[in-house]
């Protein structure tokens, strides 16, 4: 269960990301936050663990505030798969997937790449999970599609066996063909594992395929919370539409006209 | 509001009345105008007027345009006496304790030699000729095979250099990369020490490192070190602070501590060229081990100035083409060992 309350989120003195958000997402929920570049989408993920500090109300994961003194104990609960898969680009696969466990190892065993046979057992199950191979094992991350490397993110957030699962744009970097594969195969694991996901996302056609519950945000506020099947295209002018004001605007609208940005639902 | 302002600025303005700066405007013509006066006196101060006139009589000389120059007759009587090579070693029998006569040094040899003079006996008061045979141990390739002894001395000199230059530079470049130090105050001290190593030229403290440890190789391997250390260590804390920062955040956001992070998130990254510098810094430390040896601090360089002070220039060349080739296989050797590990 992941839970925001009145979060609000300042850069600076003046621009707002986000705008008391309030939202609960409850366990095993595949929960994708929708919304054009700049509105919140981001800055909401990472407050969860805490990349971002918020100005203030207060998040929670499982009942845990998450706040400096909680940091060390909620991190490791919550796997972030990034936009630009963030391996370590000349480690090995197994390496990089065993990296996911780095906080339940000694320093020492970190040191000398020594990891439990538990978390070594559960690196090669899970890099078979997610589709490759044996031989991908001591290939380098470099070395893989972008496609491969997301899969290898993948295997890497489930190595704690997180409650929760923040994928910050998985797809935003594949084809469609590929990002639909990554997004079936986070989505069957989450829902394997009962892991909270919260996902942002740019494709709509993706959102309604695979989102169980869509939050969607518009100038760090959220504008529409409902099930995928309430996404219809008016909700998606509200939060896309810049033309559409939203009750107090926390940025000011883009000068570029919607239309050309977002053509297909206009 | 500022969002609405810059949307005015940017969309309200046609392109037509855009401009992109010139690359060569009045300001940057003046500090090249600047920059050319300043180089001129600085060249006059530092007579490039007179490397110039120099070299200019020298290729004049080689064209036929002059019958000889400076240059020329100083680069001649230089390579006259560098050459041949000194390969050979030449001990007067006399000089060797307990030489052996049945069982010489493999390949050596004792030659004789005769010198007649003519001396004044001042009881007869008569010109004599007084004979007298001198014997002398010729190693054929005697001085090459010490040359080569040193030489692995100087390699060895070069080698533990680099091995405390990176220990060194370890953990200073930890604590001076800003974003991994501990604290502001230990940066501060790191970044300080780290310059001051690298301020002081290893021929300098290698002169106090032989007073404190006097002569031979352990004050040239701290020297060495020492300075090495300012080089790798701002180098390693460099490409510390400009690693990707991705793989870094990725493992940070799941809890794991700075040290991990460093190992599995920077270190793969910067290792190719932690490899390269630390190779480049052996190369260096071997070329530098050489000359510090001059001051006293071990080394061929030892043997290189005591050559050159008694005008033994054939030596010195066989020295020098020794160190030559010691450097160009080290060079080799690094780019394979760097294309393996990279």
């Amino acid at each position: 269960m992941l839970t925001f309350h009145n979060v609000t989120k300042y850069y600076g003195e003046r621009t707002c990301a986000l705008r008391s958000v309030t939202l609960d997402v409850p366990r095993g929920e595949f929960c994708v936050v929708l919304g054009s570049s700049g509105a919140g989408k981001s800055t909401l993920l990472r407050t969860v663990n805490r990349l971002v500090s918020p100005t203030s109300g207060r998040v929670a994961v499982d009942g845990v505030e998450v706040g400096p003194r909680t940091l060390a104990q909620v991190r490791p609960r919550v796997a972030m798969i990034h936009q630009q898969f963030n391996l370590s680009p000349r480690l090995s696969v197994a390496k990089n997937v065993l990296a996911g466990a780095l906080p339940a190892v000694s320093t020492l065993a970190a040191l000398f790449h020594t990891f439990p046979s538990r978390f070594r057992k559960r690196a090669c199950e899970l890099i078979s999970r997610v589709g490759l191979s044996e031989e991908h094992l001591r290939r380098r991350a470099q070395e893989l599609s972008g496609g491969q490397q997301q899969r290898v993110g993948i295997a890497r957030a489930f190595m704690l066996e997180p409650v929760v699962i923040l994928a910050d744009e998985p797809v935003a970097s594949l084809d469609p063909t590929i990002s639909r594969e990554v997004l079936g195969l986070l989505k069957e694991a989450s829902k394997e594992r009962q892991t909270t996901v919260l996902c942002s996302l740019h494709q709509v056609d993706l959102t309604r395929e695979f989102a169980d519950r869509v939050v969607g945000m518009r100038g760090g506020q959220v504008v529409f919370d409902g099930p995928t099947a309430q996404l219809d295209d008016g909700m998606l002018r509200v939060i896309y539409d810049a033309k559409k004001p939203v009750s107090e605007p926390a940025e000011a609208p883009s000068p570029v006209r919607p239309g050309i940005l977002w053509p297909a639902h206009t | 509001m500022a969002g609405t302002h810059l949307g005015q600025t940017t969309v309200g303005q046609p392109p037509q009345s855009w401009t992109i700066p010139h690359p060569f405007g009045p300001r940057v013509i003046a500090a090249l105008f600047l920059a050319a006066v300043l180089l001129a006196l600085s060249a006059q101060q530092v007579e490039m007027d007179r490397m110039l006139s120099l070299t200019g009589e020298w290729i004049a000389a080689q064209v036929g345009l002059r019958e000889s120059s400076q240059v020329g007759r100083g680069l001649s009587r230089v390579l006259l006496t560098m050459f041949p090579l000194q390969i050979a070693e030449r001990t007067e029998v006399s000089r060797i304790e307990g030489l052996d006569r049945r069982r010489l040094p493999w390949l050596s040899r004792i030659e004789r030699e005769e010198t007649r003079q003519v001396k004044l006996n001042p009881e007869t008061l008569k010109i004599e000729q007084h004979v007298e045979i001198k014997e002398y141990l010729v190693e054929p390739f005697g001085y090459l095979l010490r040359v080569l002894g040193k030489m692995i001395d100087t390699l060895e000199i070069g080698l533990w250099g680099t091995i405390i230059a990176v220990l060194v530079s370890l953990p200073l470049a930890l604590w001076s990369a800003c974003n991994y130090a501990p604290h502001p105050i230990i940066y501060t001290t790191a970044r300080s020490t780290v310059s001051f190593l690298r301020a002081i030229p290893e021929m300098i403290s290698a002169l106090f490192l032989v007073l404190a440890y006097g002569f031979g190789p352990v004050a040239g391997i701290l020297a060495l070190g020492f300075h090495a250390a300012g080089f790798l260590g701002k180098f390693y804390a460099e490409d510390i602070e400009n690693a990707e920062k991705g793989p870094q955040e990725a493992l940070f956001a799941i809890g794991a501590n700075k040290l991990k992070v460093l190992w599995f998130g920077v270190l793969p990254q910067v290792l190719p060229q932690y490899i390269a510098y630390t190779l480049y810094i052996l190369d260096r430390n071997v070329r530098m081990a050489t000359v510090i040896g001059i001051v006293g601090a071990g080394g061929i360089g030892q043997e290189l100035k005591g050559r050159y002070d008694m005008f033994n220039y054939g030596h010195v060349s066989t020295i020098l083409l020794a160190l030559f080739v010691t450097v160009f296989l080290l060079d080799r050797l690094s780019a394979q060992l760097r294309a393996r590990l990279i």
